[in-house]
């Protein structure tokens, strides 16, 4: 059975990581000289505890190479394919990282690493989507050939109280241009090309929420959906409701936002990812 | 350490702790600087990391046979990698691993092919490598090394110094070429750190281990004023390099070694590229003229650019503000005060300034719509006397205008914050004209006549409150309680949102107090108070 790999940015429930063996490699929040792997040795409760009192602005990096190949050596003993989605290239170094794994342990066995041009949830339903394909018993060229279809059907909204955790984190990509307005703006952004692009300028969170509840709607016959959050579960259960009568609440995910992500957010990130259909 | 010219794993290991803790000193220094590929000031952090775990793993390696001890290093940088810069120094070390493997000890000429192996595996790490990074300052620092190494292959020191000496140089040149750290002003921090790591193994060669120990680094400087603003460079004044020179020379039988050799010294950045029939020149000078001066004596001259760097900052920070649309669409609108305009500047449109008083005419409108580089122009007139000006617009250029038809500066400003940067123009359109109707405008201005209007008396000279620029709904000499009865009247208590732009006949405070007021009347609402600056009006304000 290929056996699915992907970083921590991708925000996957955890019964789906166990029920689908999917091996996630964290990506590292840093403090200062103090390093904790995303989610191992840091909760998203106690990093956004941090992150609101620390004075030091966290930084984050990507996984060794050395950690990759070392797991795909472990992993090569169980099978002879190994699919390994990451977080988009524009954002991090880990799938670098991945593909020079890949060179160092050689001919172990197949390995393919697809840069998925996404985070979060826009990245973590196409990990589940391949994990799935994966359990179904397909083979890792008809999972590949699924992906190429779906890469471009995955989109993150995102929702941002202030842009100055993505200013300071170095990944404002295109939403430079909302950067120094006047008016207190809620904006909503998205990946495009795996970077960081404004869809909207809100005026406060009611109507971006709105925003995000439009684009939903406008979406044509959504395939997955997860809605996620940092600190603000409330408004994830406004948000919730507003999307039951479009996608049904129950095959709805849930998930918080990992820490490194967090890290270029801020607390109060609120998001929805969705898988288009065809 | 070792006198003879044969050396082993040990002195490796040493040197690579050495410029490890060297390059310690000098993190902060290197984060600050840090702006590509993603300007995230953590380019010293990670390399450190990185470093730390290539010594711990060199201290468990006890052996001192130098293949044994670089391979041991070089798993210790794969398993400690971080980041980008990380990433691409456990390829160095890979790369050092490759070329001292099966070398029990080693001479300068060894140390000088190994390296050379680290900069080519540097290189293939990367499925798209970037010059004027660590990668330019490691294949410059190792070719230079190799040079030497033919030379006096024993010579360790004098082929390290020689590295050295080529990496200084090379993080100097990495603004020139790579445009990222140009616009920033600052030279690469990666290439940085490579050469204060190679600095610091030096030193300990040489036994300068005092000055490894009370001294700091000396950072590589760009030596050019930064044209884009950058938050996370420290926050040191830079100092004025007077004006940046630019221009291209064309004669017959020119040399641009010559000319490079004669202008050096003469200013700051000095790029001289070219051939014999043509030569291209760029310096921060204090004196232009006598650069200019010389240059005629030997060729023509064209594209001469020269600008005051000063300038050229502020300069670059407007054209970022006029950035915000996509140049596909423009938006104008017509708009008064000088700080509604700065928001609506701030929001991305550009402005033809006018209003209740002074409309501005089709002429005035048109000729702004023929600036604009866009072939699409969305128009909002945000009176209701313009926006039958700006109809006729349309029949008078051969550019697709569409007009929303804003009656209201502050549903100008919605229409503008509508905008959708993934959507067509008519999608846009229709949301803008949609969002417009889900604000509510209320301008206190002066009465002009005394009168009677729905029931309410006015006397000349009274603060008037009007909705929508069509329904009085309040009268009376006291501004702010003009404003409250308005408010209350509009419907404030079924809004979220309440913004009020003050114009320049009410003070600063004045405007405060009222701020305090409406908080207090209506506590659950989000309320902003902005300097509008506009006449004639005591307040614009946006309900939403």
């Amino acid at each position: 059975m290929v056996k699915v790999v992907c970083d921590s940015t991708a925000d996957i429930p955890e019964d789906l990581t166990k029920k689908y063996d999917i091996s996630i490699v964290p990506l590292n929040v840093i403090f200062g000289t103090e390093t904790y792997r995303d989610i191992t040795d840091i909760t998203p409760d106690q990093f956004y505890k941090r992150l609101v009192e620390s004075k030091v602005h966290p930084t984050t990096s990507a996984q060794s190479p050395g950690y990759f190949s070392e797991l795909f050596n472990k992993l090569a003993k169980e099978t002879d394919e190994i699919l390994v989605i990451t977080i988009s290239s524009k954002l991090s170094a880990t799938y670098e990282s991945a593909i020079q794994a890949k060179a160092l342990v050689g001919d172990i066995c197949k390995i393919e690493v697809v840069d998925s041009m996404q985070t979060i949830g826009g990245l973590g339903l196409l990990v589940i989507k391949a994990a799935e394909a994966a359990h179904g018993g397909a083979r890792l060229t008809q999972i590949m050939d699924m992906l190429n279809s779906l890469l471009a059907r995955s989109h993150a909204y995102m929702v941002f109280d202030t842009l100055e955790y993505l200013r300071k984190g170095g990944r404002i990509g295109r939403a430079q241009a909302l950067l120094g307005g006047l008016l207190k703006i809620t904006p909503v952004l998205t990946l495009r090309d795996g970077v960081v692009t404004p869809v909207q300028r809100t005026r406060s969170r009611v109507q971006a929420i709105d925003t995000l509840v439009n684009l939903v709607k406008s979406a044509r016959n959504i395939e997955s959906l997860i809605i996620q959050h940092a600190t603000t579960p409330d408004d994830l259960e406004i948000l919730a409701g507003r999307l039951a009568d479009i996608y049904p609440k129950e095959k709805t995910f849930r998930h918080t936002v990992s820490p490194v992500i967090g890290v270029h957010v801020g607390p109060h990130v609120l998001a929805v990812c969705f898988i288009e259909g065809e | 350490m070792n006198d003879a010219n044969s050396w082993n794993g040990k002195d490796i290991r040493d040197m690579f702790a050495a410029g490890s803790n060297w390059m310690e000193k000098s993190v902060a220094d290197i984060n600050a600087i840090n702006v590509f590929p993603v300007p995230d000031g953590d380019t010293g952090t990670n390399m450190l990391l990185t470093l730390r775990s290539v010594i711990e793993e060199a201290d468990r390696a006890s052996d001192t046979n130098t293949g044994a001890m670089t391979k041991a290093m070089s798993h210790g940088a794969l398993l400690g990698a971080r980041g980008n810069s990380g990433v691409i120094l456990s390829q160095i070390f890979r790369g050092l691993a490759r070329g001292f493997d099966g070398k029990s000890t080693f001479n300068g000429a060894d140390w000088a092919q190994a390296f050379t192996q680290a900069s080519k595996t540097a290189y293939e790490g990367l499925s798209n490598p970037v010059e004027g990074t660590i990668l330019t300052v490691i294949r410059e620092a190792a070719t230079k090394a190799q040079k030497v190494a033919e030379k006096n292959p024993d010579d360790l020191i004098g082929i390290l110094q020689a590295a050295v000496d080529e990496a200084r140089e090379s993080v100097g040149r990495t603004p020139t070429l790579l445009a990222a750290l140009m616009e920033a002003g600052v030279v690469d921090a990666g290439g940085q750190g490579l050469y204060i790591l190679l600095d610091g193994a030096l030193r300990f060669l040489k036994g300068e281990l005092d000055d490894l120990q009370y001294r700091k680094p000396q950072m590589v400087n760009a030596n050019i004023t930064a044209t884009k603003t950058f938050d996370m460079v420290s926050s040191e004044e830079e100092e004025a390099y007077g004006y940046c020179t630019n221009f291209l020379m064309e004669g017959q039988n020119l040399d641009p070694e010559k000319i490079r050799r004669k202008l050096d010294g003469k200013g700051q950045s000095l790029v001289v590229a070219g051939d014999e029939t043509a030569v291209r020149v760029h310096i921060h000078t204090y004196d232009p003229g006598g650069i200019l001066a010389y240059a005629t004596t030997l060729g023509t001259l064209h594209q001469i650019q020269i600008q005051n760097m000063d300038d050229q900052h502020v300069g670059f920070k407007e054209m970022q503000r006029q950035k915000v649309l996509p140049p596909e669409i423009a938006v104008i609108a017509v708009a008064f005060g000088d700080g509604m305009i700065k928001v609506y500047e701030s929001l991305g449109a550009i402005i033809v300034k006018g209003g209740q008083t002074m409309n501005p005419s089709v002429k005035e409108i048109l000729a702004a719509v023929e600036a604009v580089d866009s072939q699409k122009v969305i128009l909002l007139p945000n009176n209701k006397n313009i926006i039958l000006t700006v109809t006729q617009i349309k029949e008078l250029t051969s550019k697709e205008i569409d007009v929303v038809p804003t009656r209201t500066l502050p549903q100008g400003i919605t229409a503008l914050l509508t905008f959708n940067f993934e959507n067509s123009i008519r999608e846009n359109l229709q949301a803008m004209s949609e969002a417009i109707k889900s604000v509510k405008s209320v301008e206190i201005t002066t009465a002009a006549r005394s009168t009677q209007v729905s029931g309410i008396k006015i006397k000349q000279g009274q603060a008037i409150g009007i909705i929508d620029d069509s329904e009085l709904v309040a009268a009376g000499d006291d501004v702010n309680q003009v404003l409250m009865e308005s408010l209350a009247k509009a419907g404030a208590e079924s809004v979220e949102l309440i913004t009020l732009y003050y114009g320049n006949n009410t003070k600063q405070e004045q405007a405060e107090d009222v701020v305090t007021k409406i908080k207090k009347d209506y506590p659950d609402k989000q309320v902003e108070l902005v300097n509008g600056g506009q006449p004639h009006y005591f307040y614009i304000v946006s309900l939403e």
